[in-house]
């Protein structure tokens, strides 16, 4: 939400965000008011905000009807998807009485999706989202990543499980044998290092042979405007398997 | 007497090299394909080791502990041990740590294990040796207090974190590697080994100090040695593959009333019976949601529980 | 040589107060000796010091002529036995299961098997039953069999007889004579009732940690030595036939 906001050029706005908002920089300094899970109401009144921005994935609906009961103004985000998104934004600014903004902002995620979904060049590619590897975790259905790789034209190889990050079976991996493996990153982790052990025990699936195991940002972990370069960055990786390419510093890609 | 462990051993064997092939998806043995023996060798072969080695040790120490505590309602966790291992695990887990790479989270068990195991036995000391009730009640304080640091951790920790440190401490089997499986093995293997060494001083101290010392015995010595046995057991367990329940609780209890209480062969039974136990528990867990995993202690839990409560309805359970 | 002795032993459980003041004993072989004092005057503690459980603060205690505390834990287990007070009920083993602990102080078999150790006993048929199934007094006669798979020589107990009906009593005293007979064994038994002590060779009386005297039932059940022993004031009656008896 704080992004979206942030995005549609609002942020100086924002009143109060979660612990959970580190981007962009600048909600870093704004006043906390507690988790995602657990906001202090007492945090929130105290701000006395015109407006209150939630999510149905990840607040409580228990804190919207407190928030309600106090008369003070909600609105509950109700996108789920990528393709919802857009539609979603265009919602929030309506509520906010600030149409044009967000407005903007939506159209521009709607080409940009537009714009990726012509490129379809992975078609039919397998792809596995590791969000952790040790216990190994995926992106399942109904999540960004999800749909990010549906948008591709790829195939995400776990969207058979029944919730967003399962915990999934190797041995199943074994079977299904992606084509490319993408490891997400998780704040301020060494993902490499955490991931050695497993990548080494499938040493002989094709992806990790064939270096197709790529570490990407988490843009994707969040349904915001950050799910655009998040997408480009599996793109890039999807299509470009196609040459080969060449792995700089910091894991950049580089086109020989 | 050793006709029975003879046959339960072979079942236990059949059962372990059963649920090799049949879960979560059944590989014949006949006519492998080149990703079947790879999956079999290099994901299952390990983790059914782990698993066994696991069982067997939560399963023995099981059935030491309640031996030297005089009490059937003793099981390895009670000692607090696996808190404190569990403690250090999560904290390792959540920060993402890989100094030891793959060796990182069960090195820390370990360590968490052994401090805990210490700061326990030097509570439980007094006047040159253990006492039963002294351990109990400093295992069971201990424990508390390592659970509500570990709550602690896990409410201050992101969503992510605190999801994957769930998972571990609620018994991970998915992280089985050959690398692990020497060091637990040699743990595993040692401390069982001095526990059934000392099963008859084990016998006589279910007897009584007294009695125990009347037959030749050093009560004091003897519960040293058996609490470092149950301690390493322990530790090596939980470093493997996290916490798993009910079997070191239970497992003595089946084991009792399959054979009686003569510690000389109920510490192997129920030895073999945790290995099978966990197995089975780690299969179900597999399987039963497939592809997607269950950790094998809540299979454990889910089983374990009622069972614990419909024997705690028969009468002579709490008395021995 | 005598089996056991006491050489000016003292013992305390506080720093401070002694509880044992400088006791002397001595035992010989095939004695049926009773312990006899009030509760609290000291028993208990002879029996453990004699047993090894707790070690003299001074004076020496000596095993068959040599100081218990140079024998090994299994050397010393061969030796002596030693029954507590108060035995927990709760233990989950069969009688046989018991009696068989009896060989842990020995690597190789000795020549008494379990079932002859039972039958001598008397409980045969109960081998397969659990502890915490029999009577208080066919616990303790399972006790007696280990005792003599041990191979004991000295079999030290703790007011065994205590709470259990007269017919176990009997029973148990009974066997224990018998046993003496034909099995070579050495009796120390701790007890407080006066009218069972008139069935002892030898009686030691004690109070606060002292001994009052050692003698024949004769010598010791005289309304001199009770009264003092036991701070009562009763009379009583020795008859020629050999009863002793308490005059109320």
């Amino acid at each position: 939400m704080t992004e979206i906001v942030f995005a549609a050029g609002l942020g100086d706005n924002i009143v109060g965000v979660t612990s959970y908002c580190d981007y962009p920089e600048e909600a870093l300094s704004k006043p906390k008011i507690g988790g995602m899970s657990n906001p202090s109401l007492e945090a929130v009144v105290l701000l006395k905000p015109d407006i209150v921005i939630m999510t149905t994935n990840g607040n409580s609906k228990e804190f919207e009807m407190r928030l309600r009961a106090m008369k003070i103004k909600t609105y509950v985000f109700e996108s789920r998807t990528i393709v919802q998104l857009p539609d979603g934004i265009r919602l929030l600014g309506e509520a906010i009485d600030e149409q044009e903004r967000f407005d903007l902002l939506a159209s521009d995620i709607e080409n940009r999706l537009n714009e990726l979904r012509a490129r379809k060049q992975a078609t039919s590619k397998k792809v596995l989202f590791m969000i952790w590897p040790e216990p190994l975790m995926v992106a399942g259905p109904g999540t960004a990543i999800d749909d990010a790789i549906d948008l591709l034209g790829a195939i995400n190889i776990a969207e058979d499980t029944n919730i967003q990050y399962p915990k999934y079976s190797i041995e199943e991996i074994v079977r299904r044998s992606p084509d490319i493996i993408f490891i997400g990153k998780a704040t301020g982790m060494d993902m490499q290092g955490t991931s050695s052990g497993l990548l080494s025990r499938l040493s002989y699936l094709p992806a990790v042979k064939n270096n197709k195991v790529y570490f990407v940002s988490d843009n994707l972990y969040r349904l915001g405007p950050r799910v655009i370069p998040g997408i480009e960055e599996l793109a890039e990786y999807l299509e470009g398997s196609e040459d080969s390419m060449v792995r700089g510093e910091n894991n950049s890609l580089l086109k020989k | 007497m050793k006709l029975k462990l003879i046959c339960i051993a072979i079942v236990a064997l059949m059962i372990f090299i059963v649920t090799l092939f049949i879960g979560p998806r059944l590989i014949s043995p006949f006519g492998m394909t080149g990703i079947e023996k790879q999956i079999l060798f290099s994901i299952r072969l390990p983790r059914v080791i782990i698993s066994v080695l696991m069982g067997m040790a939560l399963g023995a120490s099981g059935a030491v502990l309640q031996g030297i505590l005089r009490n059937p309602l003793a099981d390895p966790y009670i000692l607090g041990i696996s808190s404190g291992a569990a403690l250090v695990a999560a904290a390792g887990i959540i920060t993402g740590v890989s100094f030891f790479g793959v060796f990182t989270i069960p090195v820390l068990a370990f360590t968490g294990a052994l401090i805990t195991g210490i700061f326990v036995g030097a509570m439980g000391w007094k006047r040159g040796g253990f006492w039963p009730d002294r351990l109990l009640l400093a295992g069971v304080g201990l424990g508390f207090l390592f659970s509500a640091l570990l709550m602690l951790i896990m409410s201050l920790s992101s969503n992510e974190g605190l999801k994957r440190a769930t998972l571990w401490i609620f018994g991970d089997l998915s992280i089985a590697d050959w690398s692990l499986i020497p060091y637990g093995f040699i743990f595993i293997v040692v401390g069982l080994g001095i526990s059934m060494f000392r099963s008859k001083a084990l016998n006589s101290l279910i007897l009584g100090d007294d009695l125990s010392h009347s037959l030749g015995f050093s009560p004091k010595k003897e519960r040293f040695i058996l609490f470092i046995s149950v301690g390493l057991m322990t530790a090596a367990s939980v470093s493997l593959g996290g916490m798993i329940g009910f079997i070191g609780l239970l497992v003595p209890h089946i084991g009792r009333f399959m054979i009686g209480s003569d510690s000389r062969i109920l510490i192997p039974v129920s030895a073999l019976g945790g290995g099978v136990l966990l197995c089975i528990a780690d299969l179900i867990g597999k399987s039963v949601l497939s592809p997607m995993e269950l950790p094998a202690g809540i299979i454990t839990a889910i089983l374990g529980a009622p069972y614990f409560l419909y024997i705690l309805r028969k009468k002579d359970v709490l008395s021995f | 040589m005598n089996i056991l002795d006491f050489d000016k032993v003292s013992f305390s459980y506080e720093k401070d107060r002694s509880f044992i003041r400088d006791l002397s004993l001595s035992m010989k072989n095939r004695e049926f000796i009773g312990l006899l004092g009030a509760n609290g005057s000291g028993k208990s503690t002879i029996l453990k010091l004699a047993s090894g459980i707790l070690k003299s603060a001074q004076g020496k205690i000596n095993l068959w002529g040599k100081e218990i505390d140079s024998y090994g834990h299994r050397d010393r287990a061969k030796l002596l036995s030693y029954l507590p007070q108060l035995l927990d009920v709760s233990i989950p083993f069969t009688v046989k299961e018991f009696v068989s602990m009896g060989q842990y102080p020995y690597d190789a078999k000795p020549e008494l098997t379990v079932e002859d150790a039972i039958e001598m006993v008397g409980l045969t048929d109960y081998t397969k039953s659990f502890i915490t199934n029999l009577s208080g007094g066919e616990r303790r006669r399972v006790y007696i069999a280990m005792t003599l798979l041990q191979g004991a020589g000295l079999v030290l107990l703790d007011e065994p007889l205590a709470n259990l009906d007269i017919k176990y009593q009997i029973e148990l005293l009974r066997l224990l004579k018998e046993l003496r007979e034909k099995r070579d064994i050495t009796v120390l038994m701790a007890l407080h009732d006066i009218n069972i002590a008139s069935q002892f060779d030898r009686l030691l009386l004690i109070k606060e940690g002292r001994m009052l005297g050692s003698g024949t039932p004769h010598e010791i059940l005289t309304k001199k030595m009770l009264n003092n022993a036991f701070d009562i004031d009763i009379e009583m009656q020795h008859e020629e036939t050999g009863g002793i008896y308490i005059r109320y």
